[in-house]
């Protein structure tokens, strides 16, 4: 007996493997493209300066993708399912606006380091921290959070920090106008090893923690009063939803500035091909996310050779025209 | 084993305006107690009170006895249930997911088990939209939605239900179908609570029915007892009446 949804154990299993094949598949291979062409005997033999390039720049930039990508794109699928709205993102609530806020005020002031933490982290943790507390704060009216509320106050913070990254761009000098522009528009590069790994280490973390509920945020993304009576401790979902949603967001866009559609794009091509259901949607987004920025930031190094395109323009240039198609799903259902 | 529903003294008013001042009721196994009321009498208040979805600013709700704050979340969602009037969500999750979530309080593992599914089936079955199991919930028409939705509190297997407007949407014949499925919960001993606008479905298939008015209850009669004395029919309208039909049951109609 029995039956078959599409999300079945086996149909699960099969669509994670995949994704996860294909997610070891882009950390081997995307290191190989870019606008200097490597030779992989030399690579093999470490003789330089394929080995430098190879190991230092593409390898570091690629993992940088893999998980920002992943981060900021299950950041998304989290949520679309807090919110019930498959075209939330951590965009909609100002949490991604507050973490660039904090980022630019940083590289405004010419922090460095904080507690022997980079300052920038630190600051976007704080601009994303102090948003979601506004946002949330402002949407909660009787121990429930409106969502409606929360969308409006979302746009609120979205504004105010915007028009604050703009009053600070007007009072820097132009060095600093050259890297906060930069910045802005989202891009990876080559980062040292030990904050890569301290950067992994928090992402794996915090992904694993919203993960480990994947069964619970379906019933979240039914319904906060549907999860209560099955339940599950909504109390506990949205505490750790919001922080966990708010480090993963805040921390990527400390790294490579704030990169928009991967939450967007990503989490809803996995719904409507393999179903929502986020035992599976949840990894796959991750997974998909990573290999999707990745492999943007591999064409974007390699198209218009020598120049760069960043990763964030070319997912725009990709997402843009997604998000309208996805408009017109939508209204035509 | 008998299980029982405790309202001591509820109480809960929102901005200075006062919605239930003090109600007071006790439903054990086997009953199915028809809240009613005119609307806005907080009828859909009670039941999220009980259900612990607003704390009510005044007495408390006991389950089994037991205070219902200091139950594990987990284990009131095996004990009571809960049918929502409806459910907005934007993400396509299928109706047999939907369904399959009742099953959320009962087990541990990562996916269901095959006992889970065949619990999920049989709910389904009963409420009539197994064929539905398939399809995309928010493609599904008002009356398939609120089956589905039925099917996923009978699979959570509760000994007390809270049903909010059950056979909303429905057309008549599955109205009856579904009141004869509280009838079957109530016969393998759940306690039932239904909100409900339809007092002749109250009349053929509930045991008590409970009147909420002036923010207390009202009336609370045994439903045999109410199908003789109908003065509790004022607190509706004036207009209507209680008549006997051919086969001898109570049935209410407006002159």
């Amino acid at each position: 007996m029995g039956f078959v949804f599409m999300t079945s154990t086996p149909h699960a299993k099969r669509w994670v493997a995949t994704f996860i094949a294909v997610f070891c598949l882009a950390a081997l291979l995307l290191p190989l493209a870019g606008p200097f062409s490597l030779d992989l005997a030399r690579v093999r033999e470490r003789l330089e300066p394929d080995w430098s390039i190879f190991v230092q720049l593409r390898v570091s930039r690629t993992l940088l993708g893999l998980f920002a990508g992943g981060a900021l794109s299950l950041a998304g699928a989290l949520f679309q399912a807090m919110l019930r709205d498959a075209l939330a993102t951590p965009y909609t609530l100002g949490i991604s606006a507050g973490a660039s806020l904090g980022a630019v005020v940083a590289i405004w002031l010419g922090w460095q380091q904080v507690a022997g933490v980079p300052a920038i982290w630190v600051a976007s943790l704080g601009g994303a921290g102090v948003v979601v507390a506004v946002v949330v704060g402002a949407a909660l009216q009787q121990r429930r959070v409106s969502s409606f509320s929360l969308l409006l106050s979302g746009l609120a913070a979205n504004s105010v920090c915007s028009a604050l990254i703009i009053v600070i761009y007007g009072l820097v000098n132009t060095t600093q106008t050259f890297s906060i522009s930069r910045w802005l528009i989202g891009s990876l590069d080559s980062i040292d090893y030990p904050t890569l790994l301290v950067f992994i280490a928090v992402i794996v973390l915090a992904s694993l923690t919203v993960l480990r509920q994947a069964k619970a945020w379906n019933l979240m993304a039914v319904d906060p009063s549907w999860a209560a009576t099955r339940g599950a401790d909504v109390a506990r979902m949205t505490f750790t939803g919001y922080g966990a949603g708010s480090i993963l967001t805040a921390l990527t866009v400390a790294l490579t500035g704030p990169i928009g559609f991967v939450g967007l794009v990503v989490p809803h091509l996995v719904r409507t091909r393999i179903g929502a259901d986020h035992r599976v949607l949840m990894p796959c987004a991750f997974l998909g996310g990573g290999v999707l920025l990745a492999t943007c930031d591999a064409i974007g190094r390699t198209v218009l050779a020598p120049s760069e395109v960043p990763a964030g323009a070319v997912m725009a240039i990709i997402g843009g025209p997604y998000l309208v198609w996805v408009l017109r799903q939508r209204s035509t259902s | 084993m008998t299980h029982r529903l405790t309202v001591e003294h509820v109480a809960w008013a929102v901005g200075g305006r006062s919605v239930l001042t003090d109600v007071s009721l006790e439903i054990r196994s086997g009953e199915i107690a028809a809240i009613m009321g005119q609307n806005g009498a907080g009828k859909s208040t009670l039941l999220d009170i009980v259900a612990g979805l607003r704390a009510p600013t005044g007495g408390s709700v006991l389950f089994d006895g037991r205070e219902a704050a200091d139950w594990n979340q987990r284990d009131r969602a095996r004990l009571v249930t809960h049918l929502p009037q409806l459910v907005r969500s934007d993400l396509p999750f299928l109706a047999g997911e939907l369904v399959l979530m009742g099953r959320y309080p009962h087990t541990d593992r990562w996916f269901e088990s095959e006992e889970d599914r065949q619990e999920v089936e049989r709910a389904m079955r009963r409420a009539g939209c197994w064929d539905l199991r398939d399809r995309i919930v928010q493609t599904l028409s008002g009356g398939e939605r609120q089956r589905v939705l039925l099917a996923a509190c009978l699979a959570q297997t509760a000994q007390i239900l809270l049903l909010d407007e059950p056979s909303t949407h429905l057309d008549i014949d599955q109205q009856l179908q579904c009141f004869a499925l509280l009838r079957e919960e109530s016969a393998r001993g759940a306690a039932c609570l239904v909100v409900t606008h339809d007092v002749n479905l109250a009349l053929s298939y509930a045991t008590r029915l409970i009147i909420i008015a002036g923010g207390r209850v009202a009336i609370d009669l045994p439903a045999d007892e109410a199908g003789r004395s109908p003065d509790w029919l004022a607190l509706f309208s004036p207009r209507l009446v209680l008549s006997t039909t051919s086969s001898g049951r109570p049935w209410v109609s407006y002159s």
